[in-house]
């Protein structure tokens, strides 16, 4: 087979090739079997074609197509502020944008190029404040120092760091007890804080409670700060002032303490104004929880109670209790106990001092003139002395701490003045230090506990043409009186009685404070001494404090001085100390040696024994 | 309270998102008005793209999830409409091609005074408003023409990027207050 046969040459021939090439060989030929089969692998293959239709369905066909997947949103619309009108056009030569732009330029250009950043205070939601919409509220409104200097609220000054600090914070603040220590700006804060309020619509009707003294000065300080906001006084007779207690669009009512317990007391309950936001200024007046004005303030239907005062603590730290009372952060009648009280204040107190804040605040430099009482003050106290104990001795146990005080009063009088003869260490020292102080053309205050003191005082000084401002001044002379110290330049010393001048009065123009007479409690004294060194001061206020030696004035100066120690421990971190702050009974019984004599001759102290944890303020 | 009727009023939105672990992205639009006041708030519930999506997005899946997903949502929930809505987020501007509201990148005005407003500025356009810098959309440069009329309205000291922290704030407020639990 032709077939067979070329296959059989082909294989060997590829066997010899292969030996050829070194490979292998085959040890033998392979043998090719006839099937019949092996032509028709010969055939060129014949395929044949048939038609059939695709099938289209398939089991699995993975699609996709972009959707857009529904989301939810959370909303929250925020409350229109009340349109007021726009503060007066600043004046020409300084445009309002310029004064608040000169305030912190020197900033911004001290940098080429790039802007030194600012600080900015956000406000921060209040801790009680526990819904999403009442949080988001606080965080989505602007910084204070781009929202107050925004073309809505010009602001006449920038205020300090920590001022924009105060501000946020009783923004924030549904209970707040601003404590800041006097000529901190307290009211200025209050004042931003409640033009911030209306503004953002968040109140509408506000109450301001303040000593009626204070009055005209919190209408100037509105006028400085929120000019635009409209402010009415409660005064007038009955009829007018039920009008106003209730009249609606106003948006701050201010009245003192006395109209608001005389005028509240004659409304019904349901004639009872209410209001979104009630301050008190000098909020130590309703620290008695039983007094008329604290019952009243309480009853007070509003929905924010802020307190302002520098001395929180003015004899002993529960009365912190009274204030928080009125916050409403404690039941009523509620008596928290010191470790209670500090947690209290960490969360609805704000308190800064001087030495915290104002660093380069001039310095108060305190000094005590320790004078020798003239000859005929040294009899006429001597005497007065000696026959007053004879006489607390002679009450045996009947005495009382009244008697005791009427005793201190005599005495610190005559160590004012002797009041037969006139003769007065006290003045000779005033008026050797005023003449210095005049011939420099400086200004000096003097807080004295009587009135009887000052008005005695008045004609003895008058080369340095004296001024007087004490309760027995009508109210309205008052303002008239401050302005003439200020501005006239022959005005040399204010003559002021702790009780009238020692709150509220912007005096930082006075560099010298004289306290004539010592006040039963450092902190009142420090109130009073801050009228001269407060925020705006420029140069360092001389304080001078006259004590007469050997007389009960350097006993109840040596008491004192340990109560402004406790004090500032109370109202610092980690108290735990109880002891009252201004002089309890036994402290005043303590300042003479009082002994009752038995028929045997033998004596035993009398009077209330020392009280180791708390005692009773005189 | 329509803000873009009155042509003394300016209405400007600011838009955030952030991202929450293992939640996905939630986004947050402040309205304001020309001097930062706030006058409304929406922010979204999380939103995370499934494995799909992220395959078939590619690179494309921060600005269609970000602008097209909540940027849209958030500009229709909003009862104030914006004049113009800022963020810090490029990825942002795609909310562009599906608003006719301008969306801009607020960048800092660096360099202090140069005033580019209108004028070519690379590749695309930008324009100082306050004390920043405005990008917008490249296919949207007529954005810059129309605002150009209301320009005046925003005071030079003011900082366009300020409120975006405010909205930053608030979303993670609300992640923790809400999301959280």
């Amino acid at each position: 087979m032709d077939a067979a046969g070329t296959n059989g040459e082909s294989v060997g021939a590829s066997g010899s090739a292969a030996e050829a090439d070194g490979g292998v060989m085959l040890p033998q030929r392979p043998e090719l079997l006839q099937t019949g089969f092996n032509p028709a692998l010969s055939r060129v293959p014949a395929p044949d074609t048939i038609c059939s239709t695709l099938d289209m369905t398939l089991d699995f066909v993975p699609s996709w197509t972009p959707r857009r997947i529904p989301l939810k949103c959370i909303g929250l619309t925020l409350p229109e502020g009340v349109e007021f009108l726009p503060p007066t056009p600043p004046k020409p030569e300084l445009p309002a944008e310029s004064r608040r732009a000169a305030a912190v330029k020197p900033a911004e250009e001290a940098a080429e190029g790039e802007p030194p950043k600012k600080k900015v205070t956000r406000l921060k939601p209040p801790p009680d404040a526990l819904s999403l919409q009442d949080r988001l509220f606080y965080l989505l409104q602007p910084p204070l120092e781009s929202w107050l200097a925004g073309q809505e609220l010009i602001m006449p000054f920038e205020p300090f760091s920590y001022q924009y600090e105060g501000i946020a914070w009783l923004f924030s603040s549904q209970a707040a007890l601003l404590a800041d220590e006097m000529g901190l700006g307290k009211t200025m804060q209050t004042i931003t804080a409640i033009r911030l309020l209306l503004r953002s619509g968040q109140a509408r009707r506000i109450l301001l409670i303040c000593p009626k003294p204070l009055i005209p000065n919190w209408q100037r300080e509105f006028k400085t700060w929120a000019e635009e906001l409209p402010v009415v006084v409660m005064e007038g007779n009955g009829a007018r002032r039920r009008m106003l207690w209730t009249m609606p669009g106003v948006p701050i009512l201010i009245a003192n303490y006395e109209l608001m317990t005389r005028d509240l007391a004659e409304m019904s309950e349901d004639e009872q104004p209410k209001f979104d936001l009630l301050v008190l200024d000098e909020a130590q007046r309703i620290k008695n929880r039983e007094s008329n004005t604290a019952l009243t303030a309480r009853a007070i239907k509003r929905r924010r109670s802020w307190a302002l005062t520098g001395t929180p603590i003015e004899n002993r730290p529960e009365e912190l209790g009274a204030l928080f009372e009125f916050m409403e952060v404690i039941p009523k009648g509620g008596s928290p106990d010191l470790r209670q009280l500090s947690r209290l204040a960490k969360k609805y107190i704000l308190r800064r001092t001087k030495d915290l804040v104002m660093k380069d605040m001039p310095p108060r430099i305190d000094r005590d003139a320790e004078l020798e009482l003239t000859d005929a003050q040294e009899s006429a106290y001597r005497i007065a002395e000696k026959e007053g104990v004879i006489q607390l001795n002679d009450l045996g146990d009947s005495i009382t701490v009244q008697h005791v005080f009427e005793l201190v009063l005599r005495l610190k009088q005559i160590a004012n003045y002797d009041p037969l003869t006139g003769e007065s260490a006290k003045l000779e020292r005033l008026q050797a230090d005023m003449e210095e102080i005049a011939a420099s053309g400086g200004k000096a205050i003097l807080f004295s506990q009587w009135t009887k003191t000052i008005d005695w005082l008045e004609p003895r000084l008058k080369e340095f043409n004296p001024l007087i401002y004490h309760g027995g001044v009508p109210t309205k002379q008052r303002e008239p009186i401050l302005a003439k110290f200020k501005q006239d330049p022959k005005a040399h010393i204010l003559l002021m009685s702790y009780g009238t001048g020692a709150v509220g009065l912007n005096l930082q123009f006075a560099g010298y404070v004289f306290l004539f007479d010592r006040w039963w409690n450092p902190a009142i004294e420090d109130q009073a001494v801050n009228r001269a060194h407060r925020i705006g001061v420029k140069n360092p206020v001389i304080v001078t404090r006259f004590i007469s030696k050997n007389t009960i004035e350097e006993r109840i100066d040596r008491v004192l001085r340990e109560k402004r120690e406790l004090f500032e421990m109370v109202l610092g971190e980690g108290d735990n100390n109880n002891r009252a702050l201004s002089l309890t009974a036994s402290e005043i019984f303590g300042l003479f040696d009082l002994k009752a004599r038995h028929k045997d001759g033998a004596a035993r102290s009398i009077g209330p024994k020392p009280v180791p944890a708390s005692g009773e303020a005189a | 309270m329509s803000g873009s009727a009155k042509t003394d009023q300016l209405r400007l939105g600011f838009m955030e998102t952030i991202e929450v672990e293992g939640r996905g992205h939630i986004g947050g639009l402040l309205i304001t008005n020309q001097n930062g006041r706030p006058l409304e708030f929406q922010c979204t519930t999380p939103v995370r793209p499934n494995r799909t999506q992220e395959i078939l997005f590619g690179e494309t899946l921060r600005p269609w999830l970000l602008g097209e997903l909540i940027g849209s949502t958030l500009l229709d929930r909003v009862a104030i409409k914006p004049s113009l809505v800022v963020t810090s987020d490029p990825c942002l501007l795609e909310l562009r091609n599906h608003t006719e509201v301008p969306i801009a990148v607020a960048e800092s005005a660096t360099g202090g005074r140069r005033s580019v407003s209108g004028g070519d500025a690379g590749e695309c356009r930008k324009l100082q408003l306050g004390g920043s810098m405005l990008r917008f959309h490249e296919a949207h440069n007529g954005d810059i023409d129309s605002l150009q009329k209301q320009k005046h309205l925003i005071p030079d000291s003011a900082d366009l990027q300020e409120p975006l922290e405010r909205v930053r704030e608030a979303l993670a407020e609300t992640v923790r207050t809400v999301f959280a639990r």
